[in-house]
């Protein structure tokens, strides 16, 4: 280190060695004068700062215009480049520069000699040291602002020039350094290697070493050896120790400082003035005290010794500190501590106050820009001052005569300075000052660039004032903003939204992960109880639908939904005739049931409580004629079906009082059920009085009558009630069914003229299975039900003959042809022939009397073209239709000769024997056979000479017959049991007896019945049930009958006409 | 979500303010005299700013995926880019500040906002956002007017 240290421009200049030899001349007692010196400095110090301020300004203020003054100069006009570089070395020492001036002499003295004593080896040694030193400065440039060694080139080449070529040279390599930044690191490392080999290896150190040691004091060697030791680690020491090593050097360096204490100060101040700034003068005074005092130390001592030697020291010192800050990071704690422990074995006691001192500096240093620059700048100093000391020892003797030219240039451009800054004026310093002290950071890289140069140490400059730059700027923008923050307002802004971007929901994530474009899912199934949902299907249509298999009717499906079943309602089809069909029978049924169940309940009892019993039968009962429309009105005339046995018409006439109602004057037929007595099955009326009526032949649902007016009138049974007036009569509704058909006013040609007599229908239904070969039609008509014939007679004798005829369609609006036919109906009568029975027999029998009238007609069951009529002259006249002969024209009685008598009834037995009764007016009863003109019997005397106006055989027994004769007596025959006479004779009193009819049964399964239907004056109907004897059946019944008949002609041909009545008599 | 912003200023020129003379020659006269006011041409016009982003970020990110490896150089790109683009647009005397935002599209929200201590008067911000399906990018930029 030593020897590259002096090679540069301060190669020349062994300040340590000059110094210390000052420093071994002037001070004696070294320690204790230390003490001393350090008391002295702090009060120095103390008063310098006052001093500096207030007495020592104007001289330092003279100074500082000499050192001003050449600088201005060698900038404007740079005339003198050597005197520049004077100057600028100057400029960096000029604190002591005073001091200087004051020592140079002796200085000079002291290096010239040593120079010539070191001569020899001086050239040698300098080419080593220039490598070295070379290597330092680069890395000294290259690890201080290389802007400064931009900046400075000319005046360090032009400096150079003026010292010698050597540093020409040198300047020129270092000139490269900055761009060889890169190798510093290298280089360190060489450096370092040559350091170590140079205080080893290098004999020439070995020597000047030990020269240096010689010439100092025994002290002083074994500090410098050690401190030997120590520079060579100290480069790895960290800034701190070095600080201290420093201190310990001014320590020795104030021995020899010693002696210009007063001058050092002054020229001291004068730097610190010049470069001045303001906080250092406002630091605290203590803390300016111990800076003051190390700074004043420091150049104290470099100030006491040579410029030269100050000035490569500080070179070194800038060196070597700048190894030191670098490698600060690399050099461990421990050895530094070590180090310092070294060091405290070695410095004195007395030292520690310095040390301590420099250790209240350090921490200072660093608080200011201005401070740190001052002490990188006295730190280097001392730092300079070690190596100085230890170079010194070695050196002062080497380069004597080199360092003698260079110093005496460098006094010489001192002195010029120095001249210079006395000539300027002290006002303008201080108005230089003033402005530092405002822009402190401006004036100081100034001033450091003056200085820069002369000591070789402007990179040191350079950070401070890159420091100070900074600095500035950091004032300089920290003005500004406060001077624009009065100008300007600053304000929150609103806030900004710069994006918002609500967060996706799961749907739409959904939808874009796996949706397809242009979609949109409308609805999810969920369940119905998250209704909150807000994604919600339909409700589902439901439907229940029934079906039925096999189908059943026309409904074989339907839904629960009413409108389902609307739909099937549609559908059933009602077949409306049959089911009235099936009402009415039923109803008739259930009609029919109801009334047996009243009649067994209570007929009995009432019959008989009533004494309505005949004595010929077993039990009665009443047929309800008290309706209102049947009350008053007498009956006169009863006939039963000879089909439908129980049903019996009654014929009512008017009513004997007036009743006041629209049926007054009109007659009522009722048809009644003998087994409902309670009401009539159909109620009929008439306009005319109706003499007689019959039942159709096969089926009694038409009931054919002929009246007064000699009509023929037609009911239709089956006739809807609805076509009928209706008359409501005490809370019961009645149809009074009008006649389907009558002939009143149609035929007239045909029709009768008087009075009808009898209707009787022309069939042989009733005889069928007995004369089935008489007609071949006869079935089909029976099958058809409704081709058969009705005649009718009238008093006149005129017989016609009608065709029932059923129309196949009704025809509510009436017909137009058929007159007689009532709107609806659909039966009419149609004449088919009419035979004139008067007439004939008016011709042939009754020559006296004129015309014969007919009272009674019957057809031949077996064979209806065969047909009796009965006549008022007590004959029989025996027809056909087809006006036929035949064999006995007429039945006579056995009295011969014509009589005024009126065969009144005459009936064919029912049976199919052709055999009849004919019952007259004068109360004869005859028996006839169609075989023979004379009857088979005949009794006169059997009613006492009453008419018989009634005479019927019994339906159920063929050889028994009822006679109803005119004193109202009903006589029962038995022919089987007594041929002379009736059986039993029942007198009907106090009601007489009006007319009578009979019914039964035979075929009955509860019992044959015989019923004799008899209607009063009173108006009553009886329904008189006759006697097992007479109702039931006898075995072989007929035998026994045609047996009689069969013994009766030869009797009667014995007797003859008069023995019969003989008999009769009897 | 994966964010990475890339920021990038550029500073103002400061050369007026830089050469300050000696402070001998201003040590005279303390008064400054500062451009508090951008001249109009050269205002922060936030609409112009934002075509050029928008023009910007269309050319650059349309059709980019996000990917998690590369959106840290995007965003400096682009901001870079952007920054460079609007100091060619010679807003003079304006630090810019460009702050690119990508973040991946998953379906999080994001709420991005931003708030200002400034000279209202002179300083302005713009922002555009751009949004395809894997990523977004927000790009804000302020502009503060250097007196």
């Amino acid at each position: 280190m030593e020897p590259g240290k002096r090679r540069t421009k301060d190669d020349t200049w062994k300040a340590d060695d000059l110094r210390r030899q000052l420093w071994a001349v002037q001070s004696g007692g070294a320690k204790e004068e230390k003490k001393h010196r350090e008391k002295q400095l702090r009060k120095e110090s103390e008063a310098d700062i006052t001093d500096h301020k207030e007495h020592r300004d104007p001289d330092r203020d003279i100074q500082r215009h000499r050192d001003r003054a050449p600088d201005r100069e060698a900038r404007s006009s740079k005339e003198n480049p050597r005197r520049e570089g004077d100057r600028e070395r100057y400029g960096e020492r000029r604190k002591d520069s005073r001091d200087w001036e004051k020592e140079r002499p002796r200085e000079k003295h002291r290096e010239q000699d040593a120079e010539k004593s070191r001569s020899k080896a001086k050239d040698r040694e300098k080419e080593k040291e220039r490598r070295l030193r070379r290597e330092e400065l680069r890395q000294a440039t290259a690890h201080r602002d290389l802007l400064e060694w931009e900046a400075w080139p000319d005046r360090g080449e032009k400096k150079v020039r003026s010292v010698s070529k050597v540093r020409i040279e040198e300047k020129e390599r270092r000139d490269e350094d900055p761009e060889r930044g890169d190798e510093d690191r290298e280089r360190r490392y060489r450096e370092r290697k040559l350091q170590y080999g140079d205080s080893k290896e290098n004999p020439l150190k070995y020597w000047l070493y030990k020269e240096g040691e010689r010439r100092h004091r025994k002290k002083h060697r074994e500090k410098n050896s050690t401190r030997e030791k120590r520079e060579k680690y100290s480069k790895e020491k960290n800034s701190l120790f070095s600080d201290k090593e420093g201190e310990e050097r001014h320590r020795e360096i104030r021995h020899k400082e010693g002696f210009h204490v007063d001058e050092r100060h002054r020229s001291s101040a004068e730097r610190k003035e010049r470069s001045s700034k303001e906080e250092y003068r406002k630091r605290e005074p203590e803390s300016g005290e111990h800076r003051n005092q190390g700074a004043h130390l420091r150049r104290d001592g470099t100030g006491s010794q040579h410029a030269e030697n100050l000035v490569r020291s500080n070179g070194k010192g800038k060196d070597s500190r700048r190894k030191h800050s670098r490698e600060e990071g690399q050099v461990s704690g421990k050895s530094a501590l070590r180090q310092n422990a070294e060091e405290a074995v070695e410095i004195e006691k007395e030292d520690t106050d310095l040390a301590n001192a420099g250790v209240d500096e350090y921490p200072v240093t660093f608080e200011d820009d201005f401070e740190d620059y001052e002490d990188d700048f006295e730190v280097c100093d001392g730092d300079d001052d070690d190596s100085n000391r230890s170079d010194s020892k070695e050196k002062t003797e080497e380069l004597p005569l080199a360092r003698k030219r260079e110093i005496q240039e460098i006094q010489k451009a001192i002195n010029a300075e120095n001249e210079r800054i006395e000539e300027l004026s002290s006002q303008q310093f201080q108005k230089q000052v003033w402005l530092e002290n405002d822009k402190d950071p401006r004036a100081d890289p100034n001033s450091s660039h003056s200085r820069a140069p002369v000591c070789g140490i402007f990179v040191d400059f350079a950070t401070a004032s890159r420091r100070q730059k900074s600095r500035t700027q950091a004032l300089k923008q920290k003005s500004r903003s406060t001077k624009l923050l009065r100008l300007i307002d600053l304000d929150f802004s609103l806030t900004f939204s710069l994006l918002d971007l609500p967060p996706v929901n799961e749907y739409d994530m959904y939808i874009r992960n796996f949706g397809k474009k242009n979609t949109k899912q409308a609805y999810v199934q969920y369940n119905e109880d998250n209704v909150e949902r807000d994604i919600q299907t339909e409700d589902i249509e439901t439907r229940e639908v029934w079906t039925q298999h096999p189908g059943e009717g026309a409904i074989v499906s339907g839904g629960s939904e009413e409108r389902e079943t609307s739909d099937a309602t549609v559908v059933p089809k009602i077949d409306t005739p049959r089911l009235s069909n099936f009402l009415r029978k039923a109803c008739q049924v259930i009609a029919i049931l109801l009334e047996e169940d009243r009649l067994a309940a209570e007929p009995t009892c009432k019959l008989r409580t009533q004494d309505n019993t005949l004595s010929i039968s077993d039990s009665a009962s009443q047929l309800n004629t008290g309706l209102p429309f049947l009350q008053n009105r007498k009956v006169s005339c009863l006939h039963a079906s000879q089909v439908q046995r129980q049903t019996v018409v009654s014929v009512h006439d008017l009513p004997g009082k007036g009743f006041a109602q629209p049926l007054d004057h009109r007659y009522i037929l009722c048809v009644w059920d003998i087994w409902q007595p309670s009401g009539p099955q159909k109620v009929l009326i008439c306009e005319s009085k109706v003499t007689c009526c019959c039942f159709s032949p096969f089926k009694a649902f038409l009931l054919f009558a002929g009246t007064v007016h000699g009509s023929v009138v037609v009911w239709d049974l089956r006739e809807d009630s609805r076509i009928h007036p209706y008359v409501k009569l005490s809370n019961c509704s009645w149809t009074f069914r009008m006649p389907t058909f009558s002939t009143d006013g149609i035929l007239t040609s045909v029709n009768h003229q008087s009075p009808l007599q009898a209707v009787e229908p022309i069939s042989t239904s009733v005889c069928r299975k007995q004369s089935f070969v008489l007609s071949p039609f006869s079935t089909e008509e029976g099958t058809s039900g409704l081709s058969f014939h009705i005649a009718s007679l009238d008093e006149s004798g005129v017989l016609n003959v009608w065709v029932v005829v059923e129309l196949p369609k009704a025809d509510i609006a009436g017909s137009i042809s058929d007159l007689g036919l009532i709107p609806g109906g659909r039966i009419k009568l149609v004449h088919s022939a009419v035979i004139q029975l008067g007439g004939r027999l008016s011709h042939e029998d009754s020559e006296f009397w004129g015309t014969t009238q007919t009272l009674s007609i019957k057809f031949l069951p077996s064979d209806p073209s065969h047909f009796i009529v009965g006549t008022d002259v007590g004959l029989i006249n025996h027809g056909t239709r087809q006006d036929l002969k035949v064999s006995p024209k007429s039945f006579k009685p056995q009295q011969c000769g014509l009589r005024a008598v009126k065969v009144n009834v005459i009936d064919f037995s029912p049976f199919g024997e052709p055999i009849f009764l004919a019952g007259c007016s004068d109360g004869s009863l005859r028996l006839h056979q169609m075989t023979s003109e004379w009857p088979l019997a005949q009794w006169d005397g059997s009613t006492r000479g009453h008419a018989i106006t009634g005479l019927q055989w019994s339906p159920t027994r063929p050889a028994m017959f009822l006679v109803q004769d005119a004193a109202s007596t009903v006589y029962i025959w038995d022919l089987l049991q007594s041929d002379l006479g009736p059986v039993a004779t029942q007198p009907i009193s106090p009601d007489r007896l009006v007319a009578m009819t009979v019914t039964g049964e035979p075929e009955r399964p509860g019992g044959s019945f015989l019923a004799l239907v008899l209607a009063r004056s009173s108006g009553t109907v009886d329904v008189q049930y006759l006697k097992k004897q007479w109702a039931a059946t006898q075995v072989e019944e007929i035998q026994w009958l045609r047996l009689f008949l069969q013994e009766a002609p030869t009797e009667r041909g014995h007797g003859g006409c008069g023995h019969v009545t003989k008999a009769m008599c009897v | 979500m994966a964010t990475s912003a890339g920021m990038s200023s550029a500073g103002p020129s400061f050369s007026g303010v830089d050469v300050l003379p000696e402070t001998e020659k201003h040590s005279g006269d303390p008064e400054n005299t500062y451009i508090l006011r951008p001249i109009f041409q050269q205002r922060f016009r936030p609409s112009v700013i934002k075509d050029c982003i928008h023009t910007l970020l269309k050319a650059e990110l349309a059709g980019t995926e996000y990917s998690a490896e590369e959106t840290p150089q995007l965003t400096k790109r682009l901001s870079e880019n952007i920054k460079d683009k609007l100091k060619e647009m010679g807003f003079d005397r304006y630090k810019m500040v460009v702050q690119v935002v990508i973040g991946e599209q998953r379906g999080e929200g994001v709420f991005m906002a931003a708030r200002c201590f400034w000279d209202a008067d002179t300083d302005n911000y713009t922002h555009d956002v751009f949004m395809n399906d894997s990523l977004f990018c927000v790009v804000a930029a302020f502009g503060c007017f250097y007196y």
